[in-house]
């Protein structure tokens, strides 16, 4: 039994355009859509630091926006380089495990 | 169908002419012995390799997870006894030998960090404050898993009070190969690669934040660090930039904390394991130093701070209480020297205390990395439009 905190990633990889899909150490597979990450994103530009209020608009986002590249951050979470430049938030795995659970 | 498969064995198994022994009957005899840290028998762990059978003499060798294996030879001991009640066997020849796991199988998505592509784990040790013995902890950490035959790299990341090369005696300076990669010294067999090498005698190093976490990430990322069963990274105290850097930067397997009996009471050290928490590093145990002094007169180990403060830290956070280290002046004086004390003084009561800590260290290495098993160390994914 894996406790929480020490799941990890197993697999990742790109299943269509615009489907990003992981598999966790405990078993567990999520499938995320790029452009709703880009508009999830935690960084400071995108949610403000005291409030945590989303201060960027969905719309601001548009649906062809899609990531450069996916990178491992320390063995904690993932950073994303998007199309549109932005390449600042840190997306930890409890995040997108959250966020997944969320959505479905 | 026992029948049959015991007849197959006969057929096929590698029991030479002349032994009525097989080696399932060799595999039956060992699947007995249990690893205390892997709760698994041997034989399903894959640890049993090169059986020979001669006639009423067996031979074969037990791989284990780490050179540095507390236990070796209790289960070198138990492997023997249960193979020499197998009927037909009189000798039993049992060599332990070891392979350091890693946290991950090589990932199927290339490495972000090429340096640290051949590296199997990589240890943080770190504390809440200064002065608590985290470099003097670091040092003899790194040489007693090296003394067990382990591959090990030490680096000194405490970019602004680097102490190693005062502490590791550095004959040769660090290179610098064609391919720009920083070629690290070694001593006594470890490589060593120290910020305090690339400045002057008592300069300090005034830089800001960034500059500071660039050196630490060079260290991590620019460096020839070949094949090393064990990085040792001395962090700097605290959780500042530095910390969040390298922890960001590589993939570190887990953190050994280091404190004082006294200094358990302060916040300090539960803000530095708390910061691993947050980043996902898991706290592989707590070494307690200055934790008694042995008198010259009496022998008897006097407590002068409080008694079992590590131990009872370890067991409030759920981790492992790696052991306690005792006050001795010499430790000192052997620092000073450029010899870790684990080389210089093997038969003191420090060195055995920082040997046995070692050894528990790797034991829970090869825990966490039995229950990791099949994480993605790092990846890189390109998107693909």
């Amino acid at each position: 039994m894996i406790e929480p905190e020490n799941i990890r990633v197993k697999n990742i990889a790109q299943t269509n355009e615009r489907t990003l899909a992981i598999q966790w150490t405990d078993g567990r597979a999520d499938a995320f859509d790029v452009v709703d990450l880009r508009r999830k994103c935690p960084c400071a530009q995108c949610v403000d630091e005291w409030t945590r209020a989303r201060t960027l608009s969905p719309e601001a986002v548009p649906d062809t926006v899609r990531p450069l590249r996916v990178d491992s951050v320390g063995s904690y979470a993932l950073k994303i380089q998007f199309s549109d430049g932005h390449a600042t938030g840190i997306y930890t795995f409890q995040m997108l495990r959250d966020l997944a659970a969320q959505i479905h | 169908m026992g029948l049959f498969s015991d007849l197959k064995d006969k057929l096929s198994g590698t029991g030479r002419p002349g032994s009525l022994v097989t080696e399932a009957a060799v595999n039956t005899a060992l699947s007995r012995v249990i690893d205390p840290d892997l709760h698994k028998d041997i034989v399903t762990l894959g640890f049993v390799r090169n059986i020979d059978i001669q006639g009423d003499h067996v031979a074969l060798e037990v791989n284990l997870t780490t050179p540095a294996c507390p236990v070796k030879e209790k289960l070198k001991a138990e492997c023997e006894t249960e193979l020499l009640k197998i009927p037909g066997i009189a000798h039993a020849t049992v060599t332990m030998t070891a392979t350091a796991t890693r946290a991950a199988p090589t990932a199927a998505t290339p490495v972000t960090i090429p340096a640290l592509a051949g590296v199997k784990n990589i240890l943080a040790v770190a504390s809440g404050k200064g002065g608590v013995g985290k470099s003097t902890t670091a040092v003899n950490l790194a040489f007693a898993l090296a003394k067990t035959g382990a591959k090990v790299g030490l680096l000194d990341a405490d970019v602004y009070g680097p102490s190693i090369p005062k502490m590791v005696k550095i004959t040769r300076p660090a290179t610098v190969a064609g391919d720009s990669m920083m070629v690290p010294p070694e001593a006594d067999g470890v490589k060593v690669i120290s910020a305090a090498m690339f400045s002057t005698g008592d300069r300090a190093q005034i830089l800001r934040g960034p500059m500071a976490g660039n050196v630490a990430k060079q260290f991590l990322t620019q460096v020839q660090w070949g094949e090393l069963d064990y990085l040792v990274i001395d962090y700097p105290p605290g959780t500042g930039d530095i910390q969040l850097t390298i922890s960001q930067t590589a993939p570190i397997t887990g953190a050994v904390i280091v404190t004082t009996p006294q200094e358990v009471a302060l916040i300090d050290v539960r803000k530095a394991i708390d910061m691993f928490k947050t980043l996902k590093v898991p706290v592989l145990g707590v070494v307690e130093t200055m934790s008694y002094f042995v008198c010259d007169g009496c022998d008897k180990k006097h407590f002068i701070f409080r008694d079992g403060g590590g131990e009872r830290l370890a067991r409030e956070f759920g981790v492992a209480f790696l052991g306690g280290i005792p006050l001795d002046p010499a430790v000192a004086v052997g620092s000073d020297e450029g010899k870790p004390h684990v080389v210089a003084q093997p038969e003191s009561t420090v060195a055995h205390a920082y040997t046995q800590a070692s050894g528990m260290l790797a034991r829970q290495v090869s825990i966490l990395n039995a229950q990791n098993d099949g994480a993605l160390e790092q990846f890189t994914l390109s998107w693909k439009s």
